[in-house]
C-alpha cells in the first residue's frame, strides 16, 4: 500500500464520513486511475462499461463509507468493493455478451511510439486481451498485483482467501497467460 | 535436492515474497530439477507479460458525471470545509510521508528495496575507502538505484547485494551502473574495473553489460575485468557464464577464461591451465587482423592442444573456415572421437545438431569436478543442463 493512501486512511476518510466534498474529491483523485484500470481489464476493454463500473464503485464507496469502521485497512475495504463490482458486472454482462470480446481503446496519454515502443504497446494490448479471457479468480489477483501493487497478504485479505491460495492462483494465471501468448516468447515480438 | 518440488512457489519467488533462505533453496532446486525448471520458464514468461499491463488514466469527465449521481443518491455533500492552503499543506505532508514510506519500504523488504522517490535499488556496503554512488560518498551502507553509477577509486571497494539472488564485489578503480532490476532480469553495466559475482539464481536472470559483450549468468561465480579500451577478461570459478555479442557467443565453464574486444565481441574460451604457447596463439587467432598470422597461430595452437582444450577447439569450429576448420576437426577427432551420428562432413558444414551432440559428449571432460562421478549420472546432468541453456538462450531477449 502506498503511503499517500495511508494519509487518505487517516485524515480524509473521516471528512468523507462527515460529507466533506473536498475530501470526497481527494479520495476520488487518489484512487480513480487504479479503480478505472481494473474496471477496464475486467470489462474486456470496453471504455463505456469501465466508465459505468468506476462510477458505480465510487457511488457505492461514498454511500457506504460511513459504515467503514477501520476494522480493516481502507484499501482492503475499497478493493473488496472493486472486486465485487467487477464480478457483478461480469455476471450481468455474461448474459449479454460473449466473454473475451475486446474493444480497441486508445490511451490518451500515450505518445506516438517509436518502433520498440510500438512493439511493447502491441504486447501490452495482447496481454490486455488475454487477461480478459482469464477466469476472474485468476484475473483479479493479477490485476491487484500488477495494477494496485498489493502484496500477497493484502491480496489475500481483499479476496478473503489464504496467501497460499493467492500464490497458487497467480501461478495458474501466469501459466495461462504464457500459454495463450506463447507466440510473444521471442525478442522480435518485443521490438528487440 | 529432489525431495520437494517448488512449482507452487514460482510466482512468490518472482515477486520477492520468499525469504532469502527460501529464495536460495528455490534457486538451488530449480537448477537441479528439470520439471520445476520447465514450469519456472512458463511462469516467468507469464510474469514478464503481466508486467506490461499499464495503469490507465481515468477519463476527466468521471468526476463531473459522478457529482450529480451522488446528489441523486442522497449522499450528503457539504461544501469543502478545508481551504486551499490546507489542501496544499496536506499535499506537502503527502510528499514527506511518501519519503518516510520509501524509507519504511527500504528497511522492511530485505534486499528488494525502493529509494525514497520510488526507484528500485540494491543495497551497497562499503568494504574499503569511500566508494561513491553518483556524486555522494557512502559511509558504511548505501543504495544504488536504477540508472545510478557506483564508482571506486584506488583505495576503495564495495559490495552490492543483487536483489535476493547473490552479491557482487566491486574492486578498486571500478565504475558500474545498475541498469535494471526486475523479477525476471537483473542487469549491471561494468564500464571499467573489476567485479566478482556470486549468483545463486536460475540461469539467465543476472546479466552484466560491458563495452564489448554481455555476460549472462548460468548459475555461477566469476570475475569480470574491463580495461580503459573496453576490452574485458572473464574468469569463471564455478558454474558457467555465457559471453554474448550479437550472434557471437562463448560458453565459459569453471576454470576457463575468455577475452573480449570492442566491436569484435567475445573471443574463444580457454582453460587457464593450458600451455602458455596455446594461450598466446589463441589471442592471435581471435584478434589478429592478418589472416595469414591467424592461420599460422592456429597451427601452433593445434600442436599444443590437450584433450581438455577441445573446449577451445569446439568454439573455433564455427569461427574458422575452409582448411583451417578441417584441421580443427581432425585434431578434435584425435583428442576426443565424435559420438555416433556425428560425421566429418556434418561438422564441417556446421550442422548444429551434430555440433551440439559432440559438445555434450565432451562436456564431462571439461569439468574437473565430474571426475569419479559415474558416467551415466554425469551425462544425464549435462544433457539436462545443456538443453536448458539452449532453451533459455533461445528465449532470452537480445
Amino acid at each position: 500500500m502506498m503511503v499517500a493512501e495511508q494519509l487518505i486512511d487517516g485524515r480524509v476518510i473521516e471528512a468523507c464520513q462527515q460529507g466533506d466534498r473536498a475530501a470526497f474529491q481527494l479520495l476520488f483523485e487518489t484512487y480513480k486511475d487504479k479503480v478505472f484500470s481494473i474496471a477496464v481489464y475486467s470489462s474486456g476493454g470496453d471504455p463505456a462499461v469501465a466508465d459505468d463500473v468506476t462510477q458505480q464503485i465510487f457511488l457505492k464507496l461514498f454511500t457506504a463509507i460511513r459504515q467503514f469502521r477501520g476494522d480493516s485497512e481502507f484499501t482492503t475495504w475499497l478493493y473488496r468493493l472493486v472486486v465485487n463490482a467487477c464480478l457483478d458486472e461480469r455476471r450481468r454482462r455474461r448474459r449479454l455478451l460473449p466473454w473475451g470480446e475486446t474493444v480497441a481503446m486508445s490511451n490518451p496519454s500515450e505518445k506516438k511510439p517509436q518502433e520498440k515502443q510500438y512493439a511493447r504497446l502491441e504486447v501490452a494490448e495482447a496481454v490486455r486481451a488475454a487477461i480478459g479471457e482469464l477466469k476472474p479468480k485468476f484475473r483479479l489477483p493479477i490485476l491487484l498485483k500488477y495494477i494496485e501493487g498489493l502484496s500477497y497478504e493484502e491480496i489475500a485479505s481483499v479476496m478473503g482467501c489464504s496467501k497460499g491460495t493467492v500464490a497458487s492462483r497467480l501461478n495458474r494465471g501466469h501459466s495461462q497467460l504464457a500459454k495463450r501468448l506463447s507466440h510473444l516468447n521471442n525478442p522480435a515480438a518485443w521490438g528487440e | 535436492m529432489f525431495s520437494k518440488h517448488v512449482t507452487k512457489d514460482i510466482s512468490a519467488y518472482c515477486h520477492g515474497e520468499l525469504s532469502n533462505e527460501e529464495s536460495k533453496q528455490f534457486a538451488e532446486h530449480i537448477i537441479a530439477c528439470a520439471k520445476c525448471r520447465a514450469k519456472f520458464e512458463e511462469v516467468k514468461l507469464g510474469v514478464k507479460l503481466a508486467e506490461q499491463l499499464p495503469q490507465l488514466a481515468a477519463p476527466n469527465h468521471l468526476w463531473r458525471e459522478l457529482e450529480p449521481l451522488l446528489e441523486r443518491e442522497h449522499v450528503e455533500i457539504r461544501p469543502a470545509r478545508v481551504s486551499a492552503w490546507q489542501l496544499k499543506a496536506a499535499a506537502a505532508v503527502l510528499v514527506l510521508l511518501s519519503a518516510w514510506g520509501g524509507w519504511l519500504i527500504y528497511s522492511n523488504r530485505g534486499n528488494a528495496i525502493l529509494t525514497v522517490d520510488g526507484k528500485p535499488a540494491w543495497r551497497v556496503k562499503r568494504l574499503d575507502g569511500a566508494p561513491k554512488v553518483g556524486a555522494e560518498r557512502i559511509s558504511n551502507n548505501g543504495e544504488l538505484a536504477v540508472g545510478e553509477w557506483l564508482e571506486t577509486d584506488g583505495n576503495s571497494r564495495a559490495q552490492i547485494a543483487v536483489s535476493s539472488i547473490g552479491s557482487v564485489d566491486i574492486d578498486e578503480n571500478t565504475r558500474v551502473r545498475l541498469l535494471e532490476t526486475q523479477p525476471t532480469e537483473h542487469r549491471l553495466e561494468l564500464a571499467r574495473g573489476k567485479m566478482s559475482a556470486h549468483i545463486w539464481a536460475p540461469p539467465r536472470l543476472f546479466f552484466v553489460n560491458t563495452p564489448s559483450a554481455v555476460a549472462a549468468d548460468l548459475g555461477c561465480a566469476y570475475t569480470l575485468e574491463v580495461d580503459d579500451q573496453g576490452s574485458s577478461l572473464l574468469r569463471v570459478t564455478s558454474g558457467w557464464v555465457a559471453l554474448e555479442l550479437e550472434n557471437r557467443e562463448s560458453i565459459v565453464p569453471a576454470g576457463a577464461a575468455c577475452e573480449t574486444r570492442p566491436s569484435l565481441g567475445p573471443g574463444t574460451p580457454y582453460f587457464e591451465d593450458c600451455a602458455a604457447g596455446f594461450k598466446d596463439a589463441l589471442k592471435k587467432v581471435d584478434f589478429d587482423p592478418d589472416a595469414a598470422a591467424r592461420s599460422a597461430a592456429l597451427k601452433a595452437m593445434l600442436d599444443q592442444a590437450r584433450s581438455r582444450d577441445t573446449l577451445t577447439l569446439w568454439h573455433l569450429l564455427t569461427r574458422v573456415e575452409g582448411e583451417d576448420r578441417a584441421r580443427v576437426y581432425d585434431k578434435m577427432a584425435a583428442l576426443f572421437p565424435p559420438p555416433a551420428g556425428v560425421t566429418r562432413e556434418g561438422v564441417l558444414a556446421l550442422n548444429q545438431q551434430m555440433l551440439d551432440a559432440w559438445h555434450d559428449a565432451m562436456e564431462t571432460t571439461w569439468m574437473g569436478i565430474w571426475k569419479g562421478v559415474p558416467k551415466p549420472l554425469a551425462e544425464a546432468y549435462w544433457k539436462t543442463k545443456n538443453g536448458l541453456s539452449r532453451r533459455l538462450k533461445d528465449m532470452a531477449p537480445k
